[in-house]
């Protein structure tokens, strides 16, 4: 048939908004369709079955994240395990990054009383010397209330990693002096299948990720929620996953969700090739188009906090705030990235490997004077798929959040074009992108009112 | 594998229509090069790149008609095509007669838009009329 060619010719680089189905979960899917499966809370043997089945892809799909299954409920969608969490803590105070998914920030702006957004630096990367100050005044004024912080782990824009463990230690050493409760959510959406993931090391509260970017079936997702931490049904009725999510478990996607789940956990360490596809890719951007500009810290690790740390016996001012942001980004590394404080570089260089500070599967990149839809529409007629921060892409109208949060510059965002890639990703895809792209870019700026340069 | 269920990537997929795709692809009348060494009598720059979206308008006057048109575009697809359809519906038109292009007659020139798009995009109207004002002011006296 004609879609299986046209399909072949399609470069698809919009991984982060959603994956193609796994061969493997389109097999388990089509199985589990020719089962005629009962409702998993009815008692009889139909019922039973898609129950077991039920429980196998819990298990399957919590081990992905290190946590235990009992921990781990299903729900539609990574939307609503975020509007979950936030809706628990509804008249509590909410501190969220300014860079989280609309998911997270729309409730919170709507339920926080009230909501504080943390600001982040240009790396996209939080700032947790704001996050600590007003969290402290907010704790004085009522040491009683309960508190929400939710800080994504990586961006879906950028691909930025935040400082989550770091940001958990904060809480823990607040929770230890005030002895006020603080909760800690990361929706991990992006992170998970990219980079290891583990609840245990992150030390969060909540987790929210999702199937439909890993190779999964959209429609269903995850939410980690930690034995003993507050918890409010956002979806009420029947007693399904524990009485924390009514309605008729969905065994079809679920069991789609763990094969892709299991894949994804196989898959991990294929993920460093794709760095060096977008280290590629955006080496070559640089060359072929000077005046782009790379968003995402990508950089950062040629000149990572090695160096830095190495080059100065003393770290002062930005150099450390940067070690520092990095140091978070990197599993139990808070600790480490703690000891700098004291001035011990030797500590904190034996407990970093390599400096993470963003996924190995994104890039994002602006372009001066060439507005991001019409880029990302020219790619379309050429058969390449790439997502935009330009508010004309948005459904809103506004430029993306994100990118305004980290340069707050319009243009910076109208500008943006989000390359993400999966691990079928090729060379060749890559070299055909960069054969095309050069001169759609300059034919827009041609269009363009804006000199480049100029602004 | 079955294929039949697959939607085909045409350009069918897209949001906009055929006319303004070819607009897009093709855009027609626009300056090349620098904007300044286009001569004009008289020039209109509407919209801002804060918004994502600008649009410059310059004409050539003869005998009271649009003899040519140039223009540059800031923005969306949306907005290259419109401003693409603009200097199409405005060329040989007398001065009143331009003056009168509407954002409507813009869209339903190009087949319609997106409805979000009509508002934010279809600005080249607007530059225009400022062109004209620009040229009537020069040649008051």
């Amino acid at each position: 048939m004609f879609s299986s060619v046209i399909i072949k010719e399609m470069i698809y680089l919009d991984f982060s908004a959603t994956t193609p189905l796994l061969p493997a979960v389109k097999k388990e899917l089509l199985r589990i369709m020719e089962l005629d499966l009962g409702n998993p809370s009815s008692l009889h043997s139909a019922g039973q079955t898609g129950k077991s089945l039920l429980n196998r892809a819990r298990s399957e799909v919590a081990q992905l994240i290190e946590a235990r299954p009992q921990s781990v409920i299903f729900t539609s969608g990574g939307s609503e395990s975020n509007n979950t969490v936030i809706r628990t803590f509804e008249g509590c105070p909410i501190f969220v990054s300014a860079i989280e998914h609309p998911s997270v920030l729309h409730p919170a702006e709507a339920y926080g009383a009230p909501c504080t957004k943390i600001p982040v630096n240009q790396q996209g990367i939080i700032d947790i010397n704001f996050l600590q100050t007003e969290l402290e005044k907010t704790i004085i004024k009522d040491p009683k209330q309960k508190i929400l912080v939710s800080v994504m782990l990586a961006n879906n824009e950028t691909g930025t990693i935040e400082p989550v463990a770091e940001v958990a230690q904060l809480i823990q050493d607040l929770k230890k002096s005030t002895h006020t409760k603080i909760y800690l959510h990361t929706d991990a959406t992006q992170a998970v299948g990219k980079i290891p993931v583990s609840v245990k090391a992150l030390n969060c509260d909540y987790l929210t990720f999702t199937s439909h970017k890993l190779g999964g079936p959209v429609g269903i997702a995850a939410l980690y929620i930690r034995p003993g931490s507050p918890f409010k049904p956002l979806i009420m009725g029947g007693a399904q996953e524990n009485k924390r999510r009514a309605g008729t478990s969905n065994v079809l996607l679920a069991s789609g969700f763990k094969v892709a789940a299991q894949e994804a956990k196989k898959n991990l360490n294929k993920y460093q090739e794709v760095a060096k596809l977008r280290d590629y890719l955006a080496k070559e951007i640089k060359k072929k188009i000077p005046s782009a500009k790379i968003i995402t810290p990508i950089e950062d690790k040629a000149i990572g906090p090695f160096e830095l740390i190495k080059e100065n016996s003393r770290i002062s001012g930005g150099d450390y705030e940067r070690a520092r942001s990095m140091a978070g980004a990197t599993r139990s590394a808070s600790r480490s990235a703690r000891l700098v404080d004291d001035g011990n570089q030797t500590e904190f260089f034996q407990a970093r490997k390599e400096p993470i500070v963003c996924l190995p599967n994104i890039l994002n990149i602006s372009f001066p004077a060439a507005e991001g839809e019409s880029t990302q529409l020219y790619l379309d007629l050429e058969n390449i798929e790439v997502s935009t921060g330009s508010a004309c892409a948005s459904g809103d109208l506004e430029p993306s959040h994100v990118l305004m949060a980290m340069y707050h510059d319009a243009e910076i965002a109208h500008g943006s074009v989000r390359f993400s890639f999966g691990l079928t990703t090729t060379r060749a895809e890559i070299d055909e992108l960069l054969a095309k792209l050069p001169p759609i870019i300059a034919k827009i700026q041609d269009l363009s009112t804006i000199k480049q340069g100029k602004s | 594998m079955s294929e039949n269920h697959t939607a085909p990537k045409t350009a069918n997929n897209w949001a906009y229509t055929d006319i303004v795709k070819d607009h897009f692809l093709n855009p027609r009348n626009f300056i090349m090069g620098d904007e300044a060494k286009w001569k004009a009598d008289g020039e209109g720059l509407v919209g801002n790149p804060v918004c994502g979206d600008q649009m410059l308008v310059k004409i050539r006057v003869k005998n009271n008609k649009i003899a040519d048109i140039g223009w540059k575009t800031y923005g969306c697809a949306s907005a290259i095509a419109s401003t693409s359809a603009l200097s199409e519906l405005a060329k040989g038109r007398t001065l009143e007669n331009a003056d009168k292009i509407s954002a409507k007659e813009i869209c339903d020139y190009l087949g319609g838009l997106p409805e979000h798009k009509f508002h934010c995009s279809v600005l080249g109207h607007q530059a225009l009329h400022q062109a004209i004002k620009d040229y009537q002011s020069k040649h008051k006296e």
